[in-house]
């Protein structure tokens, strides 16, 4: 029973803690400008990070070792290092984008500086990371998250064409740039770097074995299929609400107004207070994975189980990346904009982090009997391909679109 | 993964860079139609974003401190856009009095939004300003059409 409780828990923290500023942007612009259409690009992307996810957290549950270090160990020192800098990169923008969505909610909530919020979220961050332990950060901000289930709500509110939604599940024949910027975006969102990075390393910070790798399967297929809810959902409450009326979401306040149409206040602030704790969860997830992928790769003691103590240079990158993240947020660029520059430019990073995690969790003398199956070869490698040729049209797509803006 | 492996994801790497360096540093031009175009047409965004916020307060639905934070976030992206327009070169002369229309229009979503911004609580306010960011949504959508030739 406490086993069951225990890999509930573990579900319900992956739902809530699946949408990150990344997803709720780019399903909300693509709801926007393509109504339907991109749903299929959301299922696909969710899969993938299921797929990825699951075999990272198999590593980890069996080998000790997280993404990074695995990373290292099968591509080198030169490619681990190029992995390495792209990935930090990567998730600076990240942790600066989550950090200036937070700052956004508190603003709207709050009607205050959005600059004083973005240099308080990082110490409140810094204070909620020293007070709680690993798995109850996750709980906290994944339990918070689900009030984002007011989006689903919103759906069945608005009672939308279910036949228009259902094609939206069957990848359509456009060929126009924008389009094709919207699917890498979608799908590029679903499977950001740090998730997996963040997740392996959560594995050997809650101390997995393989006795946790049922929790981490029910986690990969329930956690980010239910997460994949809200992001559908998301879709077609914008397709619904600003398609027809040719809303273009260029703010994080956007992403609340189909759930404020629906259910007034109530439904507004259920949305904001979700879209906090998605932010707020993924701010701490990517700091933390900038610091895990530096003391992983340096070899340095690490973990939030170990403590400012025994893990030193980690606690101190951490710290240094967050402030790193208050200073770009802090620039005037809008959060939105970052967002989408570091979900775009992390498809061309995603090679580099998804190859050596298929190579190992396919490696049977590695693995042993917890290599990889038929069924997640070839998932692995359909997802593989696909991530290569996304990562070869991103950077191209990003600017024939003008950064999506057409 | 083999050295020669190694080598063309480098290479593959540098040249993805060496790309988008090349591409982000070429030049921007002046204002073409398209761009007019499509920077009226976020005109008619702006309005229509700004006419849902509208609604929230019209219906008393809303949060003041949303509302308002919101109507400011949605002006300032208005004033941007006209000073844009109103800055840029025309590489179409012609086009000229569409140019001065949506700035004047750009001007007035901006002005509406401040409305918004100072009474977040008032519901006949709301209502009004939800009705007039429609009207100045429709006269953006018109110049649209007048830009691309489906004007009547």
């Amino acid at each position: 029973m406490k086993v069951i409780f225990k890999i509930a828990l573990g579900i319900i923290a992956a739902i809530g803690g699946f949408l990150d500023i990344g997803d709720l942007v780019f399903t909300t612009q693509a709801g926007a400008l393509f109504r339907y259409d991109l749903l299929w690009a959301v299922v696909l992307g969710v899969l993938g990070i299921g797929v990825y996810a699951e075999m990272s957290g198999r590593v980890a549950a069996v080998s000790g070792r997280p993404v990074f270090d695995v990373i290292r160990m099968r591509m080198g020192f030169g490619i681990g290092l190029v992995a390495l800098i792209a990935s930090t990169a990567i998730n600076l923008l990240t942790v600066a984008a989550e950090l200036g969505g937070i700052a956004i909610v508190l603003e709207l909530l709050l009607d205050a500086p959005y600059s004083m919020f973005v240099v308080l979220a990082a110490p409140a961050i810094v204070i909620v990371v020293a007070l709680l332990p690993f798995g109850g950060i996750e709980r906290i901000f994944g339990y918070g998250g689900l009030m984002l289930f007011v989006v689903v709500a919103t759906v069945f509110h608005q009672n939308p064409d279910w036949g228009d939604v259902a094609r939206g599940f069957v990848p359509s024949l456009d060929s126009s740039a924008l389009y094709l910027y919207f699917v890498v975006g979608v799908f590029a969102a679903a499977l950001m770097p740090y998730e997996v990075h963040f997740y392996s390393s959560g594995a050997i910070e809650e101390g997995w074995t393989e006795q946790n790798l049922k929790e981490n399967r029910l986690n990969a297929i329930f956690g980010y299929g239910v997460g994949a809810v809200l992001a559908v959902a998301l879709v077609i409450v914008s397709g619904y609400l600003f398609h027809p009326v040719g809303v273009e979401p260029s703010d994080l306040g956007t992403v609340a107004l189909p759930m404020q149409g629906a259910f007034g206040e109530t439904g507004l602030l259920l949305a904001l207070g979700g879209i906090l704790f998605c932010v707020g969860g993924a701010a701490i997830d990517s700091s933390f994975a900038a610091s895990y992928n530096l003391a992983q790769f340096l070899g340095w003691e690490w973990g939030r189980y170990q403590g400012p103590r025994k893990a030193p240079r980690f606690t101190a990158s951490w710290l240094v990346f967050l402030a790193i993240g208050v200073a770009i947020a802090q620039s005037g660029i809008n959060p939105v904009e970052i967002t989408e520059y570091s979900v775009v430019f992390s498809v061309v990073a995603l090679p580099l982090t998804y190859l050596p995690v298929l190579l190992i969790a396919g490696d049977r003398s590695f693995m042993s009997d917890y290599a990889n199956g038929r069924i997640a070869t070839f998932l692995g490698w359909i997802y593989f391909a696909v991530i290569v040729v996304l990562a070869l049209a991103a950077v191209p797509l990003l600017l024939i679109t003008n950064g999506g803006g057409g | 993964m083999s050295g020669t492996g190694r080598k063309r994801v480098r290479s593959l790497a540098l040249g993805l860079l060496a790309a988008a360096l090349l591409l982000t540093s070429s030049g921007c031009g002046d204002l073409s139609n398209d761009e007019l175009n499509r920077g009226v047409e976020s005109l008619s965004a702006l309005a229509a974003q700004g006419q849902l916020v509208a609604n929230g307060v019209a219906r008393d639905a809303t949060k003041a401190t949303y509302a308002r934070a919101m109507a400011r976030t949605l002006g300032e992206e208005a004033e941007h856009e006209a000073e844009k327009l109103a800055d840029a070169t025309l590489e179409e002369p012609e086009t000229a009095d569409q140019r001065h229309a949506a700035v004047a229009v750009a001007g007035e979503i901006s002005g509406l939004l401040s409305e918004l911004q100072t009474s977040p609580g008032d519901e006949r306010h709301g209502e009004l300003i939800e009705k007039q960011l429609e009207e100045a949504g429709e006269k953006a959508d018109a110049i649209v059409a007048q830009l691309s030739g489906d004007a009547p």
